[in-house]
């Protein structure tokens, strides 16, 4: 006989947990973050694997549940993540749940140690007897070992066991949960990257990191499962598919954390030791943030850029990283390093500045004395845009990938730069740049060079502008910051 | 010892197949490395992993057999690779190397489709009946992508002409497990060359190894000092060659050790399509590291390079940034040097700090559109996408020449500047508004043989560190 509950389906974001400053949950932060996806979901999930669970005392997840539940105030029903590594806790903290009034607990497998399948099942059993509504969470990219399908089935049959959540992205896995065990619990896809497929081989709905971000492109997506337009579904998860991408396969906490904080709502960053730029690569967040833009999420805002003969008004997608009044702009420089692969990296040494200033005299200047193994080339008259190849161009080989693949890219950056506002159209007679850019002797893909220079030099334009890095953010990294090219092979 | 004619004993290198430009096989290359070895080996191993069996026909293999085994004349066994996917065509492989004369083949575990314990049995067991002579079983799960099974070793081990397992896992709890289950009753060579000391005193009775063709004797070293229980000689010589055993075997493979051998006059040629010489497995910058390796060695002359101290007073050094000693002398630009270190890891900087709308960022703007071959200047960065500030460039003095020692300038140098400069941010050395207002240009000499880059992080770190108190206070 089923135990699916009729009120496990659907979208269910696993919350993350804002933490103040001084690192303490932030309880206004999670109130609002709250408020911000409730609209959207059909649930909601904290003290997951993104909620930091691993990172929280037991006295901080109970408060977590206690908001969570505070705020949700039976609009929507709260799976409140319970799962430790030790069986006593895990019974602790799912008979607080279940005190606390959550719909569920989500218990993922004992991490760590590893215990064996029958040790796992009766850690389960134990979590059982608590009395709450279960869900087996499966995450091996973290616990450390996956579920089998047997062990999977076995637990099912427990009596208050009411689903699974597997974040494997191990699709011949659900395969065969959906043969096990459908309509007899409920299967959910923790996976962001293949839920859409999930959805259509018969998942009952996805606990996701990035439901965070985008609750409401989620929500159509199940929408337009159930109704049988996958067509449209695969459209939407595709729109976001390089989003999700970022998040399960970079920094997963703390991208969410970032993306949010981008969107304006300021959740803080993770706990030590995620750092920012550590496994969510600062290149990762010119790209999430550029998605974010993309689906509307981080909406253009006016900023004023005080050059020295005018002032110019634009509006940029802004985050509260953007300075509003902009000035300095004799002679700015950025950076953008954007890879992999290796031979393929790109890296962008930026300057912009006024056509009067030290880099309209030096454009100028460059273009009159001939340059050999290191021809330079105007790439753009609107802002003029001077292209430097970095290393001795030897072989037409080389020229190829500077003047044309190279090139390319960092054009394009310029027109997706004046389109979006950071390169105000009535700046474009004023401001000069000049581009350095570096290719490898050993590249041989001429579509990465491309791409990977058309990511370093956006993000080079909007650092420059925006004056990343900030000092706080140098000053963060003093110690951690770890130059790749430091070490011998 | 089951057969005589061969004991898995000693160093045996595991050749490169020498290749001419239209990469047809080089005889008259693969002659001269096999003399250029044979007075330091137990035994040679030709159409090996190193051998790019994997690239070469039957007919190919057969033929290059042939040759060393002619070159050898006699003098030490040849141990001819038989390494094919199917069992068929490992059989053919190994009745083939009987014919031409070799003293037993090495037969690695089957590879791509990945058969079961039973099939790998199954092909062992198959190869070893069709031929006389000696077989090592080959365990290289870095290619063939699983391990060789070690209960599947165990049973192979009773048959009669099994004789060793060559492990070049590096996996040393592998190796020790296969020791104690087969009991003496298989031979185990060591096939990692950075864990040939430690595999030795564990109990294999010697090595089949690529960079023993670059320098047998000192695995010949090695192998005799073990044997006599002479651990601090043995672990001396280990350590000498640690680091090219680690580019031969993690950065390049055959690829590698093919670049060495050219390095030192022994013609090779380059590997087949689709590896490159350089700039594929083997990045351009690892293989000018290598040269320096094998300069350490002695294996090439060592040229004899003096850093070239900058000795003219400070305000005459920035005249190639378009700065001449009247501009220096305004009271808006501060100039900073210093020296640290000694030895191939000296470092000097010569530094100017100044507004980025006066002379100091017109000389900035120029260097990043004007790079001299060379001398290019590079942004200072703690990390990719992590700029310090003030904005800096590094401008090498000592004319780079190879990717080895530009990596130095910006590895090393470029990650100590960075360091220093946030360093003199936070201590409050260098005042916020310069953070904002200013830009600097570092000149740094660095020695083209400096090869130690912790030591030249360190000087670098300290030199910056002093220079920046010159500049901003004037010390």
């Amino acid at each position: 006989m089923g135990k699916k509950p009729e009120w496990f389906k659907g979208i269910f974001p696993a919350l993350v947990t804002p933490f103040s400053d001084g690192a303490a949950i932030d309880e206004a932060a999670y109130r609002s973050l709250i408020r911000h996806v409730l609209p959207d979901v059909n649930g909601i999930v904290p003290v997951g694997t993104t909620g930091e669970f691993v990172y929280l005392t037991e006295e901080e997840k109970h408060k977590a549940i206690d908001i969570a539940l505070d705020e949700a105030a039976g609009h929507v029903p709260v799976v409140a993540g319970t799962g430790c590594a030790s069986t006593r806790e895990t019974v602790a903290l799912t008979q607080y749940a279940k005190d606390a009034g959550a719909h569920a607990a989500l218990v993922l497998a004992p991490y760590y140690l590893k215990p064996t399948y029958n040790e796992v099942y009766e850690h389960y059993e134990a979590v059982n007897k608590v009395g709450l509504p279960i869900i087996l969470y499966n995450i091996p990219q973290c616990a450390g070992t996956h579920f089998k399908w047997w062990t999977a089935e076995g637990m099912a049959y427990l009596d208050n066991v009411v689903g699974i959540k597997d974040s494997s992205g191990d699709m011949p896995f659900l395969m065969a949960l959906f043969e096990k065990i459908k309509g007899h619990v409920s299967i959910f896809c923790g996976h962001d990257e293949i839920v859409m497929a999930a959805l259509a081989a018969g998942a009952d709905g996805a606990i996701l990191a990035s439901a965070n971000l985008i609750p409401d492109i989620w929500q159509e997506i199940y929408a337009a499962v159930r109704s049988g337009d996958l067509a449209k579904a695969q459209n939407l998860q595709a729109r976001i598919q390089k989003l999700v991408r970022i998040v399960v396969r970079r920094g997963s906490v703390q991208a969410v954390k970032e993306g949010l904080c981008m969107m304006g709502l300021d959740v803080g960053n993770a706990r030590l030791p995620v750092m920012p730029g550590g496994a969510f690569r600062r290149e990762d967040r010119e790209e999430l943030r550029a998605q974010l833009e993309a689906l509307g999420k981080i909406p253009p805002q006016g900023v004023q850029y005080e050059l020295s003969s005018k002032t110019v008004h634009t509006q940029v997608p802004a985050t509260p990283q953007t300075p509003r009044r902009i000035s300095g702009f004799a002679l700015k420089v950025g950076e953008g390093f954007a890879g992999p692969p290796f031979s393929e990296l790109a890296h962008v040494d930026l300057l912009l500045g006024e056509r009067g200033g030290p880099v309209g005299k030096a454009i100028e200047q460059a273009l009159a004395v001939p340059h050999p193994g290191h021809e330079v080339r105007i790439v753009s008259e609107r802002p003029r845009t001077l292209l430097v190849p970095t290393i001795t161009v030897r072989s037409e080989k080389q020229a190829e990938h500077i003047y044309v693949c190279a090139s390319g890219g960092v054009v394009k950056a310029i027109e997706a730069s004046v389109a979006d506002g950071f390169l105000p159209a009535d700046a474009l007679e004023d401001l000069v740049m000049i581009a350095n850019v570096f290719v490898h002797p050993a590249a041989a893909n001429r579509t990465r060079i491309e791409m990977n220079n058309y990511k370093a030099m956006r993000a080079a334009i909007r650092k420059a502008i925006e004056g990343r890095p900030t000092l706080e953010e140098l000053l963060y990294e003093r110690q951690a910051a770890r130059h790749p090219f430091r070490y011998a092979p | 010892m089951k057969n005589l004619a061969f004991q898995a004993r000693g160093v045996l290198p595991a050749l490169v197949t020498p290749f001419t430009a239209d990469e047809a096989i080089d005889e008259p290359g693969l002659r001269g490395l096999v003399q250029y070895v044979l007075p330091h080996v137990d035994g040679l191993v030709p159409c090996g992993t190193t051998g790019e069996f994997i690239y070469l026909t039957a007919d190919e293999q057969r033929q290059v057999i042939e040759i060393v085994i002619d070159e050898v004349a006699g003098r030490v066994p040849v141990v001819a690779g038989a390494c094919a996917p199917s069992t068929r065509q490992a059989v053919q492989l190994a009745r083939a190397a009987q014919e031409a004369g070799a003293s037993g083949c090495l037969v690695v575990t089957p590879y791509f489709l990945h058969p079961s314990d039973k099939g790998i049995y199954q092909h062992f067991y198959e190869v070893a009946s069709a031929v006389d002579i000696p077989i090592i079983l080959y365990n290289i799960p870095q290619v063939v992508d699983a391990y060789l099974p070690r209960t599947v070793v165990e049973d192979l081990a009773d048959i009669p002409n099994i004789v060793a397992l060559k492990d070049s896992s590096g996996n040393l709890t592998y190796t020790m497990e296969v020791l104690e289950m087969t009991d003496g009753r298989l031979d185990v060579l060591i096939g990692h060359d950075e864990v040939v000391l430690p595999a030795l005193a564990g109990g294999c009775s010697g090595m089949i190894l690529a960079s023993a063709q670059v320098f047998p004797e000192i695995w010949q070293g090695v192998y005799s000092a073990v044997q006599t229980g002479d651990m601090d000689t043995a672990r001396a010589l280990q350590s000498s060659v640690q680091k090219l055993a680690r580019i031969f075997c993690r950065h390049g493979g055959g690829v590698a050790v093919k670049a060495a051998l050219n390095m030192m006059g022994v013609k090779v040629g380059k590997p087949r399509r689709p590896l490159r010489g350089q700039g594929g497995v083997l990045i351009n910058e690892v293989r000018a590291e290598i040269r320096l390796e094998l300069e350490k060695l002695g294996k090439i002359a060592k040229p004899v390079v003096k850093l070239p101290v900058r000795e003219e007073p400070l305000v005459e050094r920035f005249a190639s940034l378009g700065l001449p000693v009247e501009v220096l002398q305004s009271n808006s630009v501060r100039l900073g040097t210093a020296v640290a270190g000694d030895g191939a890891e000296k470092v000097q900087l010569d530094l100017v700090a100044g507004p980025k709308d006066g002379p100091v960022g017109e000389s900035y703007a120029l260097q990043l559109t004007y790079p001299r071959h060379g001398h290019e200047a590079l942004t200072a960065i703690l990390e990719p996408n992590l700029t310090v500030r003030p904005a800096t460039l590094i401008i090498p003095t000592v004319k780079l020449k190879n990717l080895r020692q530009a990596n130095m300038i910006y590895g090393p140098t470029q990650a100590a500047v960075g360091k220093a400069i946030v360093d003199g941010l936070a201590s409050g050395l260098i005042p916020q508004p310069a953070f904002k207002d200013e830009v600097m240009m570092v000149q740094v000499t660095i020695h083209p043989q400096a090869l130690n880059r912790h030591r030249l992080y360190c000087n670098a770190c300290r030199a910056m560190g002093e220079a920046l108190q010159n500049a901003y206070t004037g010390e």
